[in-house]
């Protein structure tokens, strides 16, 4: 098969030390700053816990920041050194070069998602590993859904890791959360409601749809930014 | 011609244009076996007409077949075919035998380590091999990569630039090879906006201006029509009029006319010759030549492949 040729090079173009850096810090955020207030005299209730640090934090912020620096990349390098036409001139379907791109962006950024939600959710929920392991597959499947978004993303524009930003703060941080409607069309939503479906006990304030439509949702982003990624690699020019 | 009948390359009445840019203008031609040249100064829509051919880019009207079929959205095609980009970016971590071992792994060859060794014999890189891409020069890097397009064995060639930074004794070896892959049946085009480099290199030459095909055929018959076209030259001198006077009278001037600006428009056939005989001219009859410059494209790109060349 040569999709391991193409998960191996991605994988090698994506593990920059730079970037492992910035991942690394970020990935810290949210379990330091949970370190510090589970200890603390005034820490928050579990409802502010989860706003802040769960939804804001991890699944708003932390796992999309992550994603966008390493799934926008894994095309828009080769785009930007004009390096792809070593991939797209091979004599295999174009889901082929998707996949394995689409595969080392998860695997690079999945380490650091999964660690911090796991670390986070463990301190924070004292060793409740049903809840530890709500808020890590959660994070998991938000991994899964940003990653194919933002791989599809780097291969329409040059610009991938600004309009991801835009999309992360305007998007996911602002219209979904204070517009009516429009949380249904949030990444961030439905990781939150596979929580709830996997831990009943998070977020049980907030409306969620249930956990058969919230796996249905995820796996449904993940297929259809591969195709338009799969589409894209077909129809687009290589430069 | 392919086994169905078909040229191995055709591109019939091929435009491509970017917003308002027409970079390639209705641009028919087939291509045979043997070496092609495409021939043509930067900018005159040799690359975007290579990479229509390689399928990287579509066409804007018109179409492209390979073996007789669509080239674009065509990956089965693609093992057939070799292509080496004007870009020389490489993959500045990966060793140029692992380089050219994955090429050949994404392009089905079925014994890698052998293919990968004869390939890279062939550009006579196996001592540096075992470096790191972003250790070699230029001319390293252009072989190796020259290597990772022979790897899977095509039957159709596609480089583009292929010599920039090559130094004389590697581009001997790599006209060389060249000449050995045509005579083993290959089809190859060539591109370069160098004359020489055409010239030694290719049995068949296509002419790109300003995105258009303005010649195609053998070397020295492009060379002879292109003598015989006249063009229009603009002088500009401190006594227009006696220059003109006289300029009329030379054997390389067909006509002339004084534009009301006071600039000589000069029709010639014999461009190389005018170059000559004009400042000899000037100089006999003590008038100052200010400028002397073709009055369209074409002519420039005349001055710069023939006159200079």
């Amino acid at each position: 098969m040569t999709v391991d040729s193409i998960f191996l090079l991605t994988l090698r173009q994506l593990s920059g030390r730079w970037r492992l850096g910035i991942m690394t810090v970020l990935a810290a955020l949210p379990v330091l700053f949970t370190a510090l207030v589970v200890r603390s005299d005034s820490a928050p209730w579990v409802t502010e816990f989860e706003a802040i640090v769960l939804s804001t934090m991890i699944a708003g912020s932390i796992a999309p920041l992550i994603v966008v620096a390493i799934a926008s990349a894994a095309f828009a390098n080769e785009v930007e050194d004009r390096t792809l036409a070593n991939l797209t001139l091979a004599p295999i379907p174009r889901w082929q070069i998707m996949l394995p791109k689409l595969g080392a962006s998860v695997t690079t950024a999945g380490p650091f998602i999964a660690i911090s939600a796991f670390l986070t959710s463990y301190l924070a929920f004292n060793h409740d590993m049903t809840a530890v392991l709500a808020v890590t597959v959660s994070a998991l499947a938000g991994l899964l859904m940003y990653s194919a978004v933002f791989v599809w993303l780097g291969l329409v524009t040059r610009q991938a890791i600004g309009v991801g930003l835009l999309y992360i703060v305007l998007w996911e941080g602002f219209f979904s959360r204070f517009v009516s409607g429009i949380r249904f069309l949030s990444i961030r939503y439905y990781s939150l409601a596979l929580m709830h479906g996997l831990d009943p006990r998070r977020f049980v304030d907030d409306p969620h749809v249930g956990l058969g439509v919230a796996v249905a949702v995820s796996v449904g982003v993940c297929v259809l930014f591969g195709v338009l990624s799969t589409r894209r690699l077909r129809r687009m020019d290589v430069p | 011609m392919s086994a169905n009948g078909s040229p191995v390359v055709r591109v019939d009445h091929v435009s491509r244009w970017f917003g308002s840019v027409v970079a390639v203008s209705d641009v028919t031609f087939d291509i045979e076996p043997g070496i092609t040249g495409l021939l043509g100064p930067n900018g005159a829509g040799k690359t975007t007409l290579l990479r229509m051919m390689t399928g990287l880019a579509d066409v804007s009207d018109g179409t492209v077949t390979l073996f007789g079929e669509p080239v674009r959205d065509n990956p089965p095609l693609y093992g057939r075919l070799g292509v080496m980009s004007e870009h020389e970016t490489v993959y500045p971590f990966m060793k140029g035998r692992d380089f050219v071992r994955m090429m050949g792994h994404l392009r089905g060859v079925a014994d890698l380590g052998a293919a990968t060794e004869k390939a890279i014999a062939l550009v006579d890189l196996a001592a540096a091999a075992h470096l790191p891409l972003g250790t070699y020069s230029r001319g390293m890097r252009q072989r190796m990569r020259l290597a990772a397009t022979l790897v899977h064995d095509p039957e159709v060639l596609i480089l583009d630039e292929p010599l920039n930074g090559a130094d004389p004794r590697q581009r001997a070896h790599f006209q060389d090879l060249l000449h050995r892959l045509a005579a083993e049946g290959r089809t190859i085009v060539i591109s370069s906006h160098i004359l020489e480099e055409v010239e030694q290199l290719a049995e068949t030459v296509l002419l790109i201006i300003n995105g258009k095909l303005a010649a195609s055929g053998g070397f020295r018959a492009i060379r002879a029509a292109l003598d015989k076209r006249p063009y229009h030259v603009r002088v500009v001198a401190d006594r227009p009029r006696e220059l003109a006077a006289a300029v009329v009278g030379l054997d390389s001037v067909d006509a002339v006319n004084v534009d009301p600006d006071g600039a000589i428009i000069v029709l010639s056939r014999k461009v190389r010759d005018l170059q000559v005989e004009l400042p000899r001219l000037a100089q006999a009859a003590s008038i100052t030549l200010l400028r002397v410059e073709p009055l369209d494209d074409s002519l420039e790109s005349v001055f710069g492949y023939l006159v200079e060349g």
